[in-house]
């Protein structure tokens, strides 16, 4: 528990610290962002023609409802938890990434999920908004890390070799 | 009533879900109450850490005011002695408080033996990443707002300007989630859900190489 502690704490400091410098952000983040505004665009215009993205924002048409999507609000910080618990966590290096690949479509799913309801919620009520997007929603994403992780362990439980030994 | 194995973690999940609206309507409801010995720390630290900038943390609701001891007069930041011409900021506190209803879902949501005492000394370990976090906005608020006068006071040990701006987003961004998980993690390893998923691959993986 302390050696996993340890690696998860120092991988996870590198890496936000990493993604905080302006140089990452610029050529990583801030085009990754965009891109969830487009994907957000995308599924949201099948239904709701008003929609448009440009850069990090969403809006409804010219001079409607915006939402610009910030630093953690793109699921970034997630995603280096998730990497860190799983790279902090004793298993084969292939399982680790299809991990880390897996979660980060799962953490990014329910991101976009996010994105869209905060879009028509701030459209309908800035009060409510403020509050599911400030502290309803973080809960959530990181609770999509946890069970992410949770499930990865059962995976590595279920494959472990002493267990198929008892089993044997 | 204990169930199956491979049912832990959906009921885990059902309850997360049922407690975690609950647990955040409560929270907003006494969030004033809850951060009240947090925001006195806090005047306690900055008024001791930066005696000539900062005169005095209070709350007011949910946020926690600064009033500092430096005016702007002409575009020039000057000192000014009247304790309510001082310009002041407002932190919302809720955005590291927000914890507190997290870990409780987390905490209710878990079977186990013992639900009460467990949660108390969890939330008493929340509350230093709290005040930590609540320090951490205000001085973002001194450094954007002061610039170099809060940055280069003499005679007064400073954290560089990164260290502060990564300090903030660290203390905004994961630790009002990720504390909250990793105490419930350590309080429930030998909860049925913990135990289901770890106790099999606990020998192997101490043997494994990372």
């Amino acid at each position: 528990m302390l050696r996993f502690m340890l690696v998860f704490l120092l991988v996870l400091i590198c890496l936000f610290t990493l993604e905080m410098q302006s140089s990452v952000q610029q050529a990583v983040i801030e085009p990754f962002t965009g891109l969830l505004a487009r994907i957000s665009a995308a599924l949201i215009m099948p239904f709701d023609s008003t929609v448009l993205a440009y850069g990090k924002v969403l809006q409804f048409g010219p001079g409607g409802f915006a939402v610009s999507i910030e630093a953690g609000c793109n699921g970034v910080e997630a995603t280096i938890v998730l990497i860190a618990a799983v790279l902090a966590f004793p298993a084969s290096w292939r399982a680790r990434l299809a991990a880390i690949v897996l979660g980060f479509l799962a953490v990014q799913a329910l991101n976009i999920v996010r994105i869209i309801s905060l879009f028509y919620i701030g459209n309908w009520n800035l009060d409510i908004f403020s509050w599911v997007h400030l502290y309803l929603w973080p809960a959530l994403i990181m609770l999509d890390v946890l069970i992410v992780f949770i499930v990865y362990l059962r995976y590595l439980s279920r494959h472990a070799p002493g267990r198929q030994h008892a089993i044997a | 009533m204990r169930l199956p194995e491979q049912n832990h973690l959906r009921q885990f999940l059902l309850f997360v879900f049922a407690l975690l609206i609950p647990c955040f309507a409560l929270w907003s409801f006494f969030s004033a109450a809850l951060v009240t010995p947090v925001i006195g720390l806090a005047h306690l630290i900055l008024s001791n850490w930066f005696p000539d900038i900062v005169n005095v943390v209070y709350q007011e609701g949910a946020d926690a005011i600064l009033m500092t001891r430096l005016d702007q007069v002409n575009g020039q930041l000057v000192p000014t002695d009247v304790a309510d011409e001082g310009l002041g900021f407002k932190a919302n506190t809720r955005i590291v408080s927000y914890s507190i209803p997290f870990y409780a879902a987390l905490h209710f949501a878990t079977e186990k033996k013992e639900y009460l005492g467990k949660f108390f000394w969890g939330v008493l370990v929340l509350y230093p990443f709290i005040l930590l976090g609540l320090v951490s906005v205000l001085l973002k608020d001194l450094m954007v707002n002061f610039g170099n006068t809060f940055l280069q006071q003499p005679g007064v040990l400073m954290p560089g300007a990164d260290t502060i701006a990564i300090t903030y987003q660290l203390n905004v961004l994961l630790i009002p989630t990720l504390v909250p998980i990793l105490i419930w993690a350590s309080q429930n390893r030998q909860s049925p859900l913990l135990r289901g998923v770890l106790g099999s691959i606990a020998a192997p993986a101490d043997n494994a190489s990372p």
